[in-house]
Parts: C-alpha cells; sequence; structure tokens
C-alpha cells in the first residue's frame, strides 16, 4: 500500500508548517508594501524607510503591520500581480506597490481599489488614475543631472553610451529620456549606443556590459547606467578591461555599497542618488495619512542629487550612501 | 492515476481509490494547513481568496492538461514557458494590428499547436529525445518572442474579448469567476474523458508503458507521438492566451521557468515520468496544490525562501512517493 510513506511524508512536512505558522502577527493596520524585487540594496533601503515610519507612528499609538513582499520570482510581472491579488484577497488596510510595468499592472491595482483597498503606487509609475499617490524620486531630473555630470566631465565633447534598463520599467526610462534630452545641451557629445539593456540581475547586466565594451570599449569616453545592478555590472566590465579609473567617464545611478566603494576607488565619476528611505518613509506616512481620512498629496517628490568624487565626504550626503539599514531592519 | 494495465479484483479498485484520491487529500491538507493560523483563517477561507487562488491556477493547469498527455506517452516537454512567451506576443501583436478576437485566439492556439507539431515530428520522425528538442526549442520559442516583439513588451489598445478572458470582477466576492477559470475546468473535463476512454487515449498510455509493445500491437506510435505533441502545444497556445489577457500585454520574458511550476504540477498529480501513468485530474490538482501553497504562504507573509523552499519539498516528495509506488509495483 502505498498510503504509509505518503502519510509520513505530509507529517513532516506538517511539522515543518506548524513551527512556520507561529510566525503570524497580532492584526492592527496592515500594509503591504510590494517592491519590485528584494535583493537590490535599494529596496532594502525602502523596507528601512517603511520600518522608520511605523516605528514613528507606533510611538503616537498607530499600530501598523508591514507586510513586506516581493515577486516570488524577481522582475516576473506575473509573481508580483499575483502578490497584489493576495494582499487584495488578505483584505489589508492599504498596498504600497512598485510596479514592475507601468502597464501589466493596472489590472490588479483596479481590482484591488475595487475591493476598497487604497493602492499606494511609489518608485515607478503606473498608468491609471485609481492609486492615491504616486511617491517617487524625479526620476528625469535624474537623469539630466546626469547628463550635465557627464556634460562637465567630458569637457563637452566625446562619445557616450546609454546602457538602458529593461523595457516597461517607467521610472528608469524616465531616466534615461531625462538623459537623452539634457544631453542637447552638448551638442559636441556623440551617442554611440542608446539601444542595449542591462536586464534584471547583476549578471546580466555584467554580461552584457563585457558584450557591449567589447564593440565599444575603445572609442567610448562616457557611459552613463540607470540602476544600481548596471552600474555595477558596467564598472566591473570597465575594469575587466582597463577603462576604468576614470578613462571612460562612468556615471551611474543608485547608492549601491559596491558602486560607492567603486566611486571611492576612482572608477566612478557620478552617481545620481535617490533617496530610498525617505520613499519608503513617507510612502507608509502618506498611505496612513489617507486611511486616517486625510488629504494627501497626488504626487510627492522625494528627492534626487549628484554625487561626485569629490563631495561624497560631505555630511548631508552620508545617510544616503551609507542608510542605516541595521537599525530599522532585523538582518 | 489510471492504469495502463488494470488488473482485475477488488484489490486493484481499492489503490486506484486510494492514488486517484492520494492528490485531493494532499489538496485538502494544505488548505487546512492554513487554517492553523488564526490570523489568516478569516481571509483564507473566502470567496474572493479561492477565486484568487483559482485565477492563479489556471495558467499552469491549462499546460498541465497538455503536459500530462506528453508525459504519459513517456515525453517531455521544456519549451512550455518559451512557447506561451510566443504566443502571448503572437496574440499581442494581432490585437495592436486590430485583428478582431476570433482570429487572435485562433492564430495563438494555431502558434501553439505548430510548435507542438514540430517538436513531436521532430522527436518521432529522427528518434531524437524529446529532453534535447524540446530544449532546443525553448530557447528557439523564447528568441522568436523576443524577435517578433523587438525585444519589448508588446502594448495594444482598447478592451479586447481576449483581455476579459482572465479579468476578475467584482473581486469581493467568489462569482463571477473569470471565464478563464471556466474554460480550464471545461478542458479538464474533456481531456479527462478523452484520455480514459478514447482509443487515441489508450494508445497514449501504451505508448507511454512500453512503446515497443505498443508498435507490435499495430499502434501507428510516431503518428500518435506527433499528435500529443501537437494537441499538446494547443493547450500551450491557450495558456499564452491566458498569459496575455492577465497581463493586458504581450511580454517575450514571461513565464520564463514555467515549464517546470507545470512539470512539477503533473508529477504531484501522480504522473511518472517514465510514461505510463498519470491523470489529468491529479495534474489540475498538483497544479491547485502549488498555488494554494503560493497564496497561502505570502498572505502568510512568509519570506520568498520559505516558499521557495515549501514548493521543493513538496516536489521531491511526490516524487518519492512516485518512486516508492513504482518499486513496489515492481
Amino acid at each position: 500500500m502505498q498510503h504509509t510513506p505518503r502519510a509520513v511524508a505530509w507529517a513532516i512536512l506538517f511539522a515543518g508548517f506548524s513551527c512556520l505558522s507561529s510566525l503570524h502577527a497580532a492584526d492592527s493596520y496592515q500594509i503591504a508594501v510590494i517592491p519590485k524585487g528584494t535583493t537590490h540594496e535599494f529596496w532594502k533601503s525602502i523596507h528601512a524607510g517603511a520600518v522608520k515610519a511605523q516605528r514613528e507612528l507606533e510611538s503616537q499609538g498607530v499600530a501598523i503591520k508591514l507586510h513586506w513582499k516581493g515577486p516570488l520570482r524577481e522582475d516576473d510581472r506575473d509573481q508580483q500581480i499575483q502578490v497584489v491579488e493576495n494582499f487584495t484577497a488578505r483584505r489589508v488596510q492599504g498596498i504600497m506597490l512598485a510596479p514592475l510595468d507601468s502597464q501589466a499592472l493596472v489590472k490588479p491595482v483596479a481590482a484591488a481599489v475595487d475591493a476598497r483597498i487604497p493602492v499606494l503606487v511609489f518608485d515607478s509609475g503606473l498608468k491609471s488614475d485609481k492609486p492615491i499617490s504616486y511617491v517617487a524620486t524625479d526620476n528625469a531630473k535624474g537623469g539630466r543631472l546626469a547628463a550635465e555630470q557627464m556634460g562637465r566631465l567630458l569637457g563637452g565633447k566625446g562619445k557616450v553610451i546609454l546602457l538602458r534598463y529593461a523595457v516597461g520599467s517607467a521610472s528608469t526610462e524616465e531616466r534615461e529620456s531625462g538623459f537623452l534630452a539634457g544631453l542637447k545641451a552638448f551638442p559636441g557629445i556623440q551617442l554611440l549606443s542608446a539601444d542595449q539593456y542591462a536586464g534584471p540581475t547583476r549578471e546580466t547586466a555584467y554580461s552584457n556590459s563585457q558584450n557591449l565594451l567589447n564593440r565599444f570599449g575603445r572609442d567610448v569616453d562616457g557611459i552613463f547606467t540607470v540602476n544600481e545592478n548596471s552600474t555595477i555590472g558596467m564598472t566591473k566590465a570597465l575594469r575587466d578591461i582597463g577603462r576604468a579609473g576614470g578613462k571612460v567617464k562612468m556615471v551611474g545611478f543608485d547608492a549601491g555599497s559596491q558602486s560607492i566603494k567603486d566611486m571611492k576607488a576612482g572608477d566612478v565619476q557620478g552617481l545620481v542618488v535617490q533617496n530610498p528611505v525617505r520613499m519608503g518613509y513617507l510612502g507608509v506616512k502618506t498611505l496612513v495619512a489617507h486611511l486616517q481620512g486625510k488629504p494627501v498629496e497626488k504626487v510627492i517628490d522625494t528627492g534626487v542629487q549628484l554625487v561626485t568624487p569629490e563631495n561624497m565626504s560631505q555630511p548631508e550626503f552620508h545617510e544616503l550612501l551609507y542608510p542605516p539599514l541595521s537599525q530599522y531592519l532585523d538582518k | 492515476m489510471t492504469d495502463a494495465n488494470p488488473k482485475p479484483g477488488s484489490r486493484w479498485s481499492a489503490s486506484r481509490l486510494l492514488t486517484i484520491a492520494g492528490p485531493f487529500l494532499g489538496l485538502l491538507f494544505v488548505t487546512a494547513l492554513f487554517g492553523l493560523s488564526e490570523d489568516l483563517r478569516p481571509v483564507f477561507y473566502t470567496g474572493a481568496s479561492w477565486k484568487n487562488i483559482l485565477t492563479q491556477t489556471v495558467i499552469v493547469a491549462v499546460g498541465a492538461l497538455g503536459m500530462t498527455l506528453i508525459i504519459v506517452s513517456g515525453g517531455i516537454d521544456l519549451s512550455v514557458g518559451s512557447v506561451v512567451a510566443l504566443c502571448s506576443v503572437v496574440g499581442a501583436r494581432l490585437l495592436e494590428h486590430k485583428a478582431p478576437a476570433s482570429v487572435t485566439i485562433l492564430a495563438t492556439l494555431l502558434v501553439g499547436g505548430c510548435v507542438g507539431l514540430i517538436n513531436g515530428a521532430v522527436i518521432a520522425g529522427f528518434r531524437m529525445l524529446p529532453f534535447v528538442v524540446t530544449l532546443g526549442m525553448m530557447g528557439i520559442a523564447r528568441g522568436a518572442a523576443k524577435w517578433l516583439a523587438d525585444n519589448q513588451t508588446v502594448n495594444f489598445e482598447g478592451d479586447s474579448i481576449v483581455v476579459t478572458l482572465m479579468e476578475r470582477v467584482r473581486p469581493d466576492s467568489f462569482l463571477p469567476l473569470p471565464p478563464g477559470v471556466w474554460l480550464a475546468v471545461g478542458l479538464t473535463f474533456c481531456v479527462a474523458v478523452i484520455l480514459r476512454s478514447s482509443v487515441f487515449g489508450r494508445h497514449v498510455f501504451a505508448i507511454g508503458s512500453n512503446e515497443a509493445t505498443a508498435r507490435l500491437c499495430g499502434i501507428p506510435v510516431r503518428a500518435r507521438k506527433v499528435m500529443v505533441y501537437g494537441v499538446a502545444g494547443l493547450f500551450f497556445g491557450l495558456s499564452g492566451l491566458l498569459q496575455l489577457s492577465r497581463l493586458t500585454q504581450g511580454d517575450p520574458s514571461v513565464a520564463a521557468g514555467l515549464e517546470l511550476d507545470i512539470i512539477a504540477a503533473v508529477v504531484i498529480g501522480g504522473a511518472s515520468l517514465n510514461g505510463g501513468t498519470g491523470s489529468v485530474m491529479g495534474s489540475v490538482i498538483g497544479a491547485l496544490i502549488m498555488a494554494v501553497l503560493r497564496s497561502g504562504s505570502s498572505q502568510m507573509n512568509w519570506p520568498n525562501y520559505v516558499q521557495e523552499i515549501i514548493i521543493g519539498i513538496v516536489i521531491i516528495l511526490a516524487v518519492g512517493l512516485d518512486r516508492l509506488r513504482q518499486s513496489r509495483a515492481s
């Protein structure tokens, strides 16, 4: 008979489940925070900011339970849709979402709003008027800052590459078009390539950068990359071919700890830095304000700044470059 | 499971009952597990929650219908995820060019069917390993999808009937379910009947149990194999259509690794990768088990790695049980 081993197997599974089910917490204002992924440091900073807001609100007597949950397969739109649907069914009081795609997440968000769960969109836009607010970096401005820095570094002339991130990601597309618009102020700068994509992981960014440099490595004078992974991957690829250290001017986006190391080492000449801690913090505060019936701004800009090797040691950048993650996150 | 060479007598029917009930008991078990959490109980057993789970199962379940045919016949298909992406891009391109819904649906299914026919023809014609052929097709179809989509997502204007296939109206209540769910339920019954009762279905079991014997019995093994992959391809095309409906866009990078979910569903449902055993109901329940686990652990707010580990354990357990069953049978 085959049911005996089956029973044993299910019993083992059951035991495992029983341990895990003790993880649940008491109910309160339940807020689901859904990032695009969970492995980037950027998202960890968002998480830290959300926890910061949670603690602050708790000290004011508003109990918040945060559900931090990214898509199971990172950068898989369908998986993120599932997470939104699950929290809609879970009947949380509010959802904070960084949509992986400005189109694909429209329907699930509409369904959540239909179920009377307010949705706040952060980091990256959504082609919908249902969200209560959009809390994000002014990404086009970030792209323009990068273009200005590139123009300064190259003295207004040279050949540059724009490595894009992924199609459908609104935030990075705004950075890309902001950069291209900003470059128009420098007629002496020629664009070698602006149609390659870094892809979702550090590994895809690295190998796509290698391919790009294989083709243009000798000619290129400056490179702009639009997020954490592509900045790290491209810098690594530049080092491999001995063109790092300022031979090719490297301007990146986001303050990953590796990028900051690379800047200290002289391999990165500019980083456009967002304020993810502030984004997570303002997201939760805004959503809770809405839940309490207070009016909220439709668009909230969380700020963007250019960090260079010259100004990186200034105290006002310290928290941006070294976000106090351990203060808010367990590990 | 359906036994290829049923032995007469009461012992057979008892064990058969048990194996059919196995996946179903598994489903009840995982469903009950999430009731252990007081936090989750009031929200997990709601119509809204089950509407969710069913909607999330559909794409894997429809794929599992096709995959069950293939696995029962002793084959495997690794190209499903890529075929789903390709079909979703084809559908999106057609909608982008204002093709009517009927043309879009038909073309999407046919693309899936054609890819399946090619797989089957190469496997049967050149006597190549299905693993290798479909591994190759996995790359070809994925590449074709990206090519056809210009390496971007394909967005179309307007609301087509295609988009409403997976649309959840009134997310608060169980009914109405999206049409895609009903479609999957209907197809499940059709395929179950065809596999159990039609000549074609019996041939599929015979080929999977012992190909040489099947050939000696006069079954046109090659033709049947081509047919199996072709029919399965139609289901994968339908999965692609449903994926398109769900994302409301054609995404060439979607469904990477979906084939593994589908194979896992079929295996959890009691099929053997050696061929000759498997049941359509079991496979669909296998897909449901995984969806319940995913939705439940997501709602429990367990970190993703916990979900991945649990689903991995379930797959190994299911295959381990299959091995035990095999060794006892022989």
